[in-house]
């Protein structure tokens, strides 16, 4: 019985990420006021994906892209998605920090591979990026194990949901508020669309993908960006009893960053690093700081 | 539009996705480039059909060379083409690409567009307005589905006299043939 929720987790998952890459679509379309393509429209482009032909660039890039995929799947693992958490008792939030390294290692592989420069430029603005986000949000997961003294993810959210969500009580409400600054770098959205940047280096790390390649891609893009606002719904609101109240809230995280996302343009990626780790840094750590001398 | 009708989607999958979810690779040559940014943004809205702008040749299907074609640009119209995955289809717009237009006499434009590439449909006019891009996208979808739109197997089945044709207005070309000679379709 155990062993149907590892199926039924990674497939919610995808099917969320796929529900949430159409509902963007739709939601940008409808701040510019168009009408916008329908819902299914990720799923049209990912059967048509599947069913052209497809050009490998070598065994590397094969690799690269299942390892990505792979890497999210194993993360989507570990996240409770409302009262679905298949591997409960195991490592938590610090393997969750680890794997979620892993799928932008596998794109890095598949891009150099493929030796196109646009990838290579991608891929270190990719890295960069990650370096920039990973600070601030060390500080704020750092700041939520020592606030509920645990490392598991799934008793964060019991203890959270026993009480007030994390991010309405004191000294976590920095922590919570620095992980909504930096929201929109761990999603890849628009003030922080570096990595993909079509106008300027045409797609980046995907430049060279094509067929199955760019349908894997295009899955594992929906599962980074559920497994990216899963995390703060789990560490921050309290997860939910039933994955649909789970889903709402997602929504809810989902629409603050299309928002964003449809408001600003694009930084450099040195713009980029020095807000992040200016004030969303600054943030975490004095909320860090909080709940080390008085939150306990 | 078909795209509602789940029966389609059982009998054909494949054709149906590749109808409805054209990304074009807008090859900005001449003129026909300003008629593109209507379409695809907020005043005609192509993404409503599943017509969206790519970056890059490796997502696409769709291709569109904008206006007239001068030899230096051809080379990187073949190799655009050539680096699409299969099924593709190329559309030529405006009225240059079709029989040289009012580049009839230059010197160093070509006129037939489909001697060096296969091309499955065109739009004339000079210019064409955006609307007709949603003509020739239904009248795509039409071809797609009576297995009409193949110009990429008679680029596969006619190579050897596509690539004479390049050869002979670009000379010695630097990358070796796509197809083997005498392969198959």
């Amino acid at each position: 019985m155990k062993i149907l929720w590892f199926v039924i987790s990674p497939l919610a998952a995808l099917v969320v990420g796929i529900i949430f890459l159409g509902l963007s679509r739709r939601f940008m379309a409808r701040i510019q006021w168009r009408y916008g393509p329908p819902l299914y429209q990720p799923l049209i482009d990912i059967m048509r994906y599947f069913t052209q032909k497809s050009v490998s660039h070598g065994a590397i890039f094969d690799l690269g892209v299942v390892l990505s995929l792979a890497g999210s799947l194993v993360v989507v693992l570990f996240l409770p998605f409302g009262g679905i958490c298949p591997l409960r008792g195991s490592g938590g939030l610090l393997v969750i920090l680890y794997m979620m390294l892993l799928a932008p290692l596998g794109m890095a592989l598949a891009g150099g591979e493929a030796a196109n420069p646009n990838s290579s430029i991608g891929i270190s603005r990719k890295f960069a990026l990650a370096l920039g986000y990973e600070v601030p949000l060390l500080l704020i997961v750092l700041a939520v194990m020592t606030r509920y003294d645990s490392i598991s993810i799934c008793e964060i959210v019991a203890a959270q949901r026993a009480g007030l969500p994390g991010i309405a009580t004191f000294p976590l409400v920095l922590s919570g508020f620095a992980y909504l600054l930096i929201m929109p770098a761990v999603l890849g959205l628009r003030p922080f669309e570096v990595v993909q940047a079509p106008q300027e280096i045409s797609s980046g790390p995907l430049a060279e993908l094509g067929g199955r390649y760019l349908a894997l891609a295009q899955i594992q893009h929906a599962l980074a960006m559920f497994i990216g606002i899963s995390l703060f719904v789990n560490l921050m609101w309290g997860g939910a009893s039933n994955p649909f109240v789970f889903f709402l809230k997602m929504l809810v995280v989902l629409a603050f960053g299309l928002t964003v996302n449809a408001a600003f343009p694009r930084l450099r990626i040195e713009q980029a690093l020095r807000y992040l780790w200016r004030w969303p840094t600054l943030i975490a750590f004095v909320g860090l700081v909080l709940v080390v001398v008085i939150g306990r | 539009m078909d795209r509602n009708q789940l029966v389609k989607w059982l009998e054909a999958p494949a054709k149906m996705s590749h109808k409805y979810s054209l990304h074009a690779v807008y090859f900005c040559t001449g003129c026909g480039i300003i008629e593109v940014p209507p379409v695809i943004t907020a005043r005609w809205d192509a993404e409503r059909f599943g017509v969206l702008p790519t970056a890059t040749p490796r997502h696409a299907n769709l291709f569109l060379i904008t206006g007239y074609v001068s030899v230096k640009t051809l080379r990187a119209i073949i190799r655009t083409y050539e680096q699409m995955p299969e099924p593709k289809y190329s559309v030529g717009f405006g009225s240059c690409p079709i029989n040289g237009g009012m580049y009839w006499d230059s010197y160093n434009t070509i006129k037939h567009l489909d001697r060096y590439l296969p091309i499955d449909g065109w739009i004339a006019g000079c210019m064409p307005r955006p609307e007709a891009i949603f003509v020739a996208v239904t009248h795509l979808w039409t071809l797609i589905e009576k297995d009409m739109a193949d110009g990429y197997k008679r680029y596969r089945r006619d190579y050897a006299q596509y690539r004479a044709n390049q050869e002979r207005v670009l000379g010695e070309l630097e990358w070796p043939p796509l197809f083997a000679a005498g392969e198959d379709v």
